[in-house]
């Protein structure tokens, strides 16, 4: 913001020129390389040690079988260091292992570990040993007991019939999507844990004392696992010659060694210290989504110190930085085929959250937030999944180096906007302090930052088959099963409203069977799943004497999300306006088209997609049906309370489920044909469908109310590298990105488009309707241009000058 | 009131300052024979078909009876010529390939539709009105500009000020930012490559260099290969205004070679067979230092 004397501005200009002279060192460039060409392989090293532990301990309470076999991993698990680490620890020895987890699933790998090298995504390397070990020992053991196991015998058939409509989640795997208190780890590290559940321990009985011990077994097992790393590097900087590189691997020994035994007093210990609470929750769960949050903020006090006392510079912080963000890089979650369609590509989510609003409302920005930025741009890798959060206060400087960064093409950093979260997640009940210091996990789910199990993923609504019931009388239009009740059908509404309130009824179907599955998998996360480690960093758990799963946290929600509410406005507003209002369409006709995936009705199909306005748009009416049913949505879920206590609520975001959910889904009025994917992203329009530009889509977006999103919403938006060439574009996209946060949206993020884009545009123009470039003029639509003019445009791109 | 709109387009970023909304009115008194916006020179609305969308449904030809949608060597041709009831063809193409090339708007629908981006205006963005020439419609134009600046927002025109002065007196006291062309300074030159002499253009001009508004003038001359941009014009240009107003802000835009591929949806001819390419940063950097040392101080290149 600039100030009358300019003071910031020329702060911000000093910083700017500081910052473009920071490198990505050699150190950074082999790690990077030797990280990449490593192998990915399924382990089942953990899965060995805990079925081992818990046969020796059967008698013993869940939660300490549970605290005893991570105790276990973490003393015995083969580990391994690189000489040229600043951070060390994972959580097996090799990187990116995929990691095999008894307790949550074994039956899924049973079925699939012969096909995890050849699945068609997220592929795993396997050994043949492995394999048998798993058959003969681990499995045996874990039948009809595991997670997964357990949830199949009680209610695998009530998940199972309303599966075509509701992707109940976290059935083989425990619930991540969480940010621990970062802070509180840094105050006190597992010494000043242990200690705090020995005290408590002295007073507590029955479960309370179980639930404390567990905590003092894994704080213990932490140290030791951290003590393990520090010898493991102490013995290679012993061989080591030379001197400089000998005395950075003492410091990285050292560090570990320190952060076993009192709290972190350098920026260097202080990341290491980050690094070992996640790669620890990580070995406890096997989960999802373990979020740093805002990391510029609880590691700010440790940068500052250490640049005051002379002991670090911008560079030297960069570089450690950037060896955390390699370490975020080297942990993916293994999940069974099917979940690998819905989460394609390892999303783990070590989501950080730059800038923002402090407690008090004011911005906080730090020159750490700009070196998170600057990390990102070097290593230009998937994690860690950078978010920026921006309000109305937000510096240009800050905004400019995001935009920066987003033109290098990562599709990162992606913006987070405080003017829509923080009153949102308010209204759902949270106080204004903590949802000023909300961070985000995973992807983009919302949270507050350690006080909360917000259990963000519980699971996937398709709207869309939804309509399909409601269209074909409770019958599957794939397969012609009946899957609800007949509350009527295209051929018997007599007017849009009666369909609508079918509709409805539908909905509220569902939604309570829905809240039933949750419940039950609660339930047996509680049962089978305690994680102490975890409790011990989530406020109020301790306190309490109550793991995190079984209520202890301060915050406990459900987070339910909607999808699509893009095809679902497309759809309604064609039969609202074709069948019922123009009449030009018999309902009985459409619905035989839809029957027939339109096969022998291309021009109805034509007229769905051509002649009815689309969401997306900046049209009112056809926006407002997407409002009104994700309103409805939303109301009917907020009448249920979850096992913990807490509130469900919504959000509107994919991962890549729009693929598996649209094969699921028959055609539709929007003149989607059968199994083609759903609309991507979470409250982006129709990839293609939206073609009046990205100020419409704003506008458009904006009309689903903040409150639709508390759990997270997703909106993606293409643009060609040409907007970020000059400075001119970058500082028109501060200020569209201004206007962002005035519309309360409350995300956005950009691709920015390449030559291969263009390319798939060329051979595939239906998808790519709302490509634009920039012509003589004016801005055309790129796949109406002539085939010779996409092909120098084409050329132009790959040098990133049109 | 109504007037002949071709387009509005939205998020325009190139016509002016931040982020704007373009309203393309339809018709123009010049004929340049490197036109950008070929479909915006008719002011008489048409019907257009788009090759690339059309299904082969057939749903046209049944229609058509006068012939106006006929496949020539197998593909199908739209003939303006022909006396077709074209809105009721329009309405029945499923697939959208026929369309009016503009609509009549009222000045009204016009304003609503261009501050449905207002949003976006706060931050220094607003709307221009381009063309076509939309001082061919000043009354009209004016009409629009009065709403927009009720809601105090930002407009901005794009003309060649080859229209009557009354015209440029009606709407610059409405605009905030004005930017004017002057392609030649030679007049038989000028004849031969837009069809019409460049007189009423270089009154206007000078009448606008001396108004109140001076400050927010850009003249602009676009660069066209072998036409405009010999080192003659753009220093009898650049004398020439800067000898009006020495402050004068002078811009010339690298020509554009993509508007080739919009000829043949109007049926016209453009003025090579093969587009030349864009000029290179030092060939606009000479063109600038040409129009510098002939007196104007303020030269930008776009």
């Amino acid at each position: 913001m600039a100030l009358d004397d300019g003071t910031v501005d020329r702060e911000g200009s000093e910083r700017r020129r500081g910052m473009e002279q920071l490198v990505m060192t050699e150190r950074i460039g082999i790690l990077k390389e030797r990280m990449l060409a490593s192998p990915r392989y399924a382990s089942i090293e953990q899965a060995k040690i805990i079925t081992e532990t818990y046969k020796a301990n059967e008698d013993k309470p869940r939660i300490i079988q549970r605290a005893l076999s991570l105790k276990a991993a973490l003393e015995q698990m083969e580990i391994a260091v690189e000489p040229e680490e600043l951070i060390v620890g994972n959580r097996t020895a090799g990187v990116r292992y995929g990691v095999v987890f008894p307790e949550s699933g074994s039956s899924w790998v049973d079925r699939e570990f012969e096909t995890l090298p050849t699945r068609p995504q997220d592929r795993f390397q396997v050994r043949k040993e492995d394999i048998r070990y798993f058959r003969e020992v681990i499995r045996p053991y874990w039948e009809g007991k595991s997670l997964e196991d357990v949830l199949r015998s009680r209610y695998g058939k009530e998940i199972d019939q309303i599966a075509k409509v509701v992707k109940i989640n976290q059935k083989d795997h425990a619930q991540g999507h969480i940010c621990p208190n970062c802070r509180e780890w840094l105050a006190k590290g597992p010494a000043g844990l242990e200690k705090e559940a020995r005290e408590r321990m002295q007073a507590a009985s029955g479960e309370k004392r179980a639930f404390y011990e567990s905590i003092v077994l894994v704080m213990e097992g932490a140290r030791a696992f951290m003590c393990r790393y520090s010898r493991r590097m102490a013995e290679l900087a012993a061989e080591e010659k030379e001197e400089t590189r000998r005395r950075e691997m003492e410091t990285v020994a050292a560090n570990c060694k320190n952060i076993a035994e009192r709290p972190p007093q350098t920026f260097h210990e202080a990341v290491q210290s980050i690094w070992f609470l996640f790669v620890i929750l990580h070995m406890e769960s096997n989960a999802s989504s373990f979020s740093p949050g805002r990391m510029d903020r609880s590691l700010q006090d440790f940068y500052q110190a250490d640049v005051a006392a002379g002991r670090l510079d911008a560079q030297g912080a960069l570089e450690i930085l950037e060896c955390l963000w390699l370490k975020f890089n080297q942990i993916v979650y293994m999940r069974n085929a099917g979940s690998a369609k819905f989460f394609a590509g390892f999303p783990i989510g070590f989501n950080i959250a730059v800038g923002g609003q402090d407690e008090a409302g004011n911005d906080f920005v730090d020159e750490l937030s700009f070196l998170f930025l600057k990390a990102q741009e070097h290593l230009g890798l998937p994690q860690p999944n950078l978010s920026v959060r921006i309000h109305e206060n937000t510096g240009d400087d800050l905004l400019k180096a995001a935009i920066r960064v987003v033109a290098k093409g990562s599709g990162m950093p992606q913006f987070f906007n405080d003017k829509a979260v923080i009153p949102s997640m308010i209204g759902l009940g949270i106080d204004e302090k903590d949802a000023r210091d909300y961070a985000i996990v995973g992807c983009v789910e919302l949270t507050t930052q350690g006080d909360n199990l917000g259990w963000s993923d519980a699971a996937m609504f398709n709207l869309n088959k939804v309509l399909e019931l409601t269209m074909n009388g409770g019958r599957c239009l794939l397969t012609g099963e009946k899957l609800a009740p007949d509350y009527g059908s295209l051929e018997t509404y007599q007017s849009f409203e009666e369909l609508e309130a079918a509709f409805a009824r539908h909905l509220t179907d569902y939604i309570k069977k829905m809240v039933q599955a949750c419940e039950e998998v609660e339930k047996v996360h509680i049962e089978l799943l305690p994680t102490p480690f975890l409790s011990a960093v989530i406020d109020d758990c301790m306190e309490k004497g109550v793991d995190v799963t079984a209520g202890g946290a301060h915050y406990a929600l459900s987070g339910i999300q909607m999808i699509q509410v893009a095809n679902l406005a497309d759809s309604l507003a064609a039969i609202k306006q074709l069948v019922f209002e123009e009449e030009k369409v018999d309902g009985a006709r459409l619905l035989k088209a839809l029957r027939q995936d339109f096969k022998g009705e291309e021009i109805l199909r034509a007229r769905l997609l051509n002649k009815v306005p689309k969401y997306g748009n900046d049209v009112d009416w056809v926006d407002g049906l997407g409002a009104k049913w994700a309103g409805y949505f939303r109301e009917q879920l907020a009448g249920y309370v979850n096992h913990r206590g807490g509130r469900y609520h919504t959000g509107m975001y994919t991962v890549s489920a729009h693929v598996p959910m649209g094969e699921n889904v028959g055609a539709s009025p929007d003149g989607r044909h059968a199994g083609q994917p759903l609309a991507d992203g979470g409250m982006s329009p129709v990839y293609g469908r939206d073609i009046t530009g990205p100020t419409a889509v704003l506008r458009s977006v904006a009309k689903l109310d903040k409150s639709l999103t508390t759990n997270g919403g997703l909106l993606n938006m293409k643009f060609l590298p040409e907007f970020f060439s000059t400075e001119e574009g970058i500082d028109k996209f501060a200020r569209f990105l201004r206007t962002f946060v005035d519309l309360e949206i409350p995300h956005i993020q950009f691709n920015v488009v390449r030559r291969e884009d263009l390319l798939a545009a060329k051979a595939d123009p239906e998808r790519y309707r709302s490509l634009t470039v920039r012509v003589a003029g004016y801005t055309a639509y790129f796949t109406e241009l002539a085939g010779e003019l996409q092909d120098e445009i084409i050329a132009r791109t790959s040098y990133g000058d049109i | 009131m109504t007037g002949t709109v071709f387009d509005i387009r939205r998020f325009s970023t190139h016509d002016g300052e931040g982020i704007r909304t373009t309203v393309f009115m339809k018709g123009c008194p010049l004929r340049c024979v490197w036109c950008h916006n070929p479909e915006g020179i008719d002011t008489r609305s048409r019907p257009l078909f788009f090759q690339d969308r059309c299904i082969g449904c057939g749903t046209c030809r049944r229609l058509a009876k006068e012939g106006g949608m006929r496949l020539v060597e197998g593909r199908l041709r739209l003939d303006v010529s022909k006396e077709e009831d074209w809105d009721g063809l329009i309405e029945a193409c499923p697939a959208g390939a026929i369309v009016r090339d503009s609509r009549v708007m009222t000045a009204e629908q016009v304003a609503v539709e261009a501050m449905r981006d207002a949003p976006f205006y706060k931050y220094g963005g607003g709307v221009t009105f381009s063309g076509g020439e939309p001082l061919l419609q000043a009354g009209f134009v004016a009409e629009v500009l009065k709403e927009l600046k009720r809601n105090g927002i930002h407009t901005a025109i794009e003309t060649a000020l080859h229209v009557p002065l009354e015209a440029v007196e009606l709407t610059v006291p409405l605009l905030d930012q004005i930017y004017a062309d002057l392609k030649l300074m030679d007049p038989a030159a000028h004849k031969r490559a837009t069809g019409a002499s460049n007189e009423q253009i270089k009154k206007n001009l000078e009448w606008l260099l001396r108004s109140p508004k001076r400050g927010a003038v850009t003249v602009r001359t676009p660069m066209i290969p072998g036409m405009t941009d010999s080192d003659d014009n753009i220093a009898e240009i650049a004398r020439s205004i800067s000898k009006i107003y020495p402050e004068v802000t002078y811009e010339l835009l690298n020509h554009n070679p993509l508007a080739q591929a919009k000829y043949h949806l109007v049926d016209r001819e453009y003025y090579r067979k093969e587009a030349p390419g864009r000029y290179s940063k030092e060939q606009m950097a000479h063109f600038a230092e040409v129009a510098r040392e002939n007196g104007v101080r303020d030269v930008r290149v776009g």
